[in-house]
C-alpha cells in the first residue's frame, strides 16, 4: 500500500519523532512511501541548521538519512519555508539572504505536491500539531 | 468510510479530546498518542469521558508513550508503531487532531 | 475519480498562520479542481465572525480570501454549531455562507470524505 505523510512540526517537537519511527515502519511492513512532505513548523524538520543537543536525537539528522537511505521523495512547502526562513540555495539567492540551510535531499515546492501525494496514495496520516 | 482519529495532546486544558470524542462515527476508532495517553489516567475526568463514550474495542494507545508517562492503562489496546500502520490500514482513513 | 478531502480548521483566525495555511490548502486543491470540503470548528469558527479588523493587528484581510474559495470552487463549506454556540456565535451573523451542521451530521460528513486533514 503507499502512504503520503505529512509532518507540520518542527524536529524537536515529539510529533516529528513520531512521523519518522511511523515512516520506518511503514516501509518495514513492506509499504510504500509515496511522498513525504513537510507543511508549517515542519519545515524546520528540513533544517541543515539544527544542532541537538549531544546527549539528544538528533531527530533532523534522522530525517536526511532515512530519506537519503531509501531515496524518497521529499517535499518542503517553498510559501511555508520562506515564511519561517528556511531556505535553499536559489531562495537564499532570490531574497538576498545570507544562509542556506535546506539541503538536498529536500526539495521545495508548492502544497499541490501535497495533493497529488494525497490523490496517488491509499493513506494520508499527518503528524504535528506541537 | 470509517477513521481513525489520532490525538496526540494532552486532554486538560485542550479541546481536541472532547470535540473528537463529539464527532466520532460508530464504526471509528481512536488512537491516543504523545501527552494524549494521560487521558488514560483512572480518577480523571478525561478517564471518565472514555468510559462514557463505550468505546470498547476501538480505543488505542500508542504503547511507548503509556510506558514513558507510567500511565496505568485498562481501557485502551496498546500498540507499536507496526500496530499503528495497520490500524492505518483496517480503517479507511486517518484524522490526526493536529 | 479523484479522491476528495475534507479540510478541518480549528484555529483562531489571529493565532499565528494556521488558519491562513489550513485555506492555503484548500485554494491550492481548489486550482487543481479536487473535491474538497472545509469544516470550520472549535476555534476555527472565529474565522467566520462578521466586522473583524485585521489591520488593527498588522494581519492581511482572512474573511476575503475565505470568500474567494466558491471561486476556486471549494463550495462545501461547514461550520459545527456547537463550536459556534459554544462561543456566542449566531449562525445568521457569520461572514461567509457555510452550512451548520450538529454532531451527527459532522460525523456522517467526515465518513463521506476520503481523507480528512485536521489543522
Amino acid at each position: 500500500m503507499k502512504f503520503a505523510i505529512a509532518v507540520f512540526s518542527p524536529a524537536h517537537a515529539p510529533s516529528s519523532r513520531r512521523a519518522l519511527r511511523y515512516a520506518e515502519a511503514v516501509l518495514a511492513g513492506g509499504h510504500e512511501i509515496a511522498r513525504l512532505f513537510f507543511y508549517q513548523d515542519g519545515v524546520h524538520s528540513a533544517s541543515a541548521n539544527v544542532v541537538a543537543p549531544q546527549d539528544e536525537l538528533d531527530v533532523a539528522g534522522q530525517w536526511r538519512a532515512f530519506i537519503e537511505a531509501n531515496q524518497l521523495d521529499a517535499v518542503v512547502c517553498i510559501a511555508a519555508a520562506l515564511r519561517r526562513g528556511v531556505l535553499d540555495e536559489a531562495e537564499a539567492n532570490r531574497y538576498q539572504r545570507p544562509a542556506v540551510n535546506l539541503p538536498k535531499p529536500w526539495e521545495l515546492s508548492g502544497l499541490g505536491q501535497l495533493h497529488e501525494a494525497a490523490q496517488v496514495a491509499d493513506r494520508l496520516v499527518c503528524f504535528g500539531g506541537d | 468510510m470509517t477513521t481513525l482519529h489520532v490525538i496526540a495532546h494532552s486532554p486538560f486544558g485542550d479541546e481536541r479530546l472532547a470535540s473528537c470524542l463529539r464527532l466520532l462515527g460508530t464504526d471509528d476508532a481512536l488512537l491516543l498518542c504523545g501527552d494524549a495517553v494521560y487521558a488514560l489516567r483512572s480518577g480523571s475526568e478525561p478517564h471518565r469521558q472514555l468510559q462514557a463514550a463505550g468505546l470498547a474495542q476501538r480505543l488505542f494507545a500508542l504503547e511507548e508513550d503509556v510506558q514513558a508517562r507510567a500511565v496505568g492503562n485498562e481501557l485502551a489496546k496498546a500498540v507499536d508503531y507496526g500496530g499503528f500502520v495497520e490500524l492505518s490500514l483496517h480503517y479507511d482513513k486517518v484524522n490526526s487532531w493536529l | 475519480m479523484a479522491k476528495s478531502l475534507l479540510i478541518i480548521s480549528r484555529q483562531a483566525p489571529w493565532n499565528g498562520p494556521s488558519a491562513r495555511e489550513a485555506l492555503d490548502i484548500a485554494l491550492a486543491g481548489g486550482a487543481f479542481d479536487l473535491p474538497l470540503g472545509m469544516l470550520f470548528l472549535d476555534d476555527g469558527v472565529f474565522q467566520l465572525a462578521a466586522d473583524q479588523q485585521p489591520t488593527a493587528v498588522q494581519q492581511k484581510n482572512l474573511a476575503a480570501n475565505l470568500q474567494a474559495l466558491p471561486m476556486f470552487g471549494v463550495e462545501d463549506l461547514f461550520a459545527c454549531s456547537h463550536s459556534l454556540a459554544r462561543r456566542g456565535l449566531a449562525a445568521d451573523t457569520l461572514a461567509l455562507p457555510v452550512q451548520v451542521l450538529d454532531d451527527a451530521a459532522l460525523a456522517a460528513l467526515i465518513a463521506r470524505f476520503d481523507q480528512v486533514v485536521t489543522l
